[in-house]
């Protein structure tokens, strides 16, 4: 490195954050450039929480919708919120439409976690290398939803409840029947 | 194995319970080693599943959302795009970048307080009005007056080692002032027309780049002392 040369990469300061808060602005006034860089800062997270919930091979489409959607709706943001949060929550809202369109509820999972055994079955490996995600993905839709909102995303029962139009108590059992069957295949 | 506690532990695990429940279950847990096991396990995967890392879409999704909402991705965007993966820059360049900035904001501003506006050249769609400055200046300030306390304690320590010279301090020094009084005049002209979406673009994205220009500034300042 040469006198007075630095390599400069992408960090997560206060200053950074806030770049984000004036892209925001940018953004809303319909700056393009602005907004794929809130793209390019936000689209793991939405990519990942989007794969989890729904089938992989959705993914990328329901990622884009998730995106063109914000940029439809983003002249409602307020910043009440940071925009990460408003865009997750945006993308819960997309994602559970998405499932009731398709009437994701095809009976493809029952309420055991007899979908984990074919997990094992099929890997033939220790458990510790059983990819976790996997297991996941195997868990019955109610069961791994409830999971994926409290345990990774962070939301509350009550939020869970209103956002799956179920009552909480309900939110509570799926997360527990998730966990108890997460847990056994941890336990292989 | 399972017992009237069993379907109460991811209750207990996050702090659901009752007072009297819990402190039943807690009693419990001292007596039942399989119970107390199984709330181990739990544990684990509330563990596991935090830890869960994201990961990228395996091909770039930008296109097609542009193409979507219907934004250019011309060979201009693409080119800028592989350039903002890494940076390097000298400290004159830094500098002169900042002053090129600077003269780029302040022109800007001076043009969008006396002559004639036109917000179609910012707005590639309507898709929103304009964004109302209240909302999300105060935060952009507050964090604007840290980032600039940060880089003023960097050049003093700086200064004041010996390992950056004067004439690089007073250039970083020049530039910011130049850059806040862009601000300044944009923020001016703002007040005077509040709705005007081509300001309110034109602030946010002075702005912005004293963001970038702070954060460079910043990791050069705190490299050299």
């Amino acid at each position: 490195m040469g006198l007075g040369v630095l390599t400069l990469t992408t960090d997560k300061t206060t200053a950074a954050t806030d770049a984000e808060t004036a892209d925001v602005a940018l953004a809303q006034s319909g700056d393009g450039r602005a907004f794929e860089r809130l793209y390019r800062g936000q689209v793991s997270r939405i990519h990942s929480l989007v794969r989890r919930m729904l089938d992989s091979d959705e993914a990328d489409d329901v990622t884009q919708d998730v995106f063109v959607r914000a940029w439809e709706k983003l002249y409602t943001f307020r910043g009440e919120s940071a925009f990460g949060t408003w865009l997750h929550r945006l993308a819960v809202n997309v994602v559970l439409g998405r499932r009731k369109a398709l009437g994701t509820e095809r009976g493809r999972r029952s309420a055991d976690d007899s979908p984990l055994e074919t997990v094992a079955a099929r890997n033939q490996v220790p458990e510790h290398t059983v990819d976790f995600e996997e297991a996941l993905g195997r868990l019955p839709d109610g069961s791994r939803q409830v999971f994926l909102l409290h345990d990774v995303e962070g939301y509350r029962h009550e939020e869970i409840a209103k956002l799956l139009g179920i009552v909480a108590g309900t939110s509570k059992s799926q997360l527990h029947h998730a966990r108890m069957a997460l847990r056994k295949h941890l336990d292989r | 194995m399972s017992d009237r506690w069993t379907d109460r532990l991811s209750e207990y695990l996050d702090g659901e319970l009752g007072e009297r429940e819990r402190a039943e279950l807690a009693a419990h847990l001292n007596a039942c080693v399989e119970c107390a096991a199984t709330l181990s396990g739990l544990r684990r995967v509330v563990t596991r599943a935090q830890a869960l890392e994201d990961r990228p879409p395996s091909t770039d999704l930008w296109p097609g959302i542009a193409g979507r909402i219907g934004l250019a991705t011309d060979e201009f965007t693409v080119r800028r795009r592989t350039r903002e993966r890494r940076f390097s820059f000298t400290v004159p360049q830094l500098i002169a970048a900042s002053i090129v900035l600077v003269a780029a904001s302040a022109g800007t501003a001076w043009l969008a307080l006396r002559g004639p506006r036109s917000d179609t050249a910012v707005r590639p769609t309507q898709v929103a009005p304009a964004p109302q400055l209240a909302t999300w200046m105060p935060k952009v300030e507050k964090s604007s007056d840290i980032a600039v306390f940060e880089l003023r304690s960097a050049l003093a320590d700086g200064k004041r080692t010996g390992r950056l010279d004067s004439l690089t301090v007073a250039s970083l020094e020049h530039s910011l002032a130049v850059i806040d009084s862009a601000i300044a005049q944009a923020t001016r002209a703002l007040e005077s027309d509040p709705g005007s979406a081509y300001l309110n673009h034109h602030l946010a994205d002075t702005y912005r780049r004293k963001f970038d220009f702070l954060r460079q500034a910043n990791r050069i300042a705190s490299a050299r002392t």
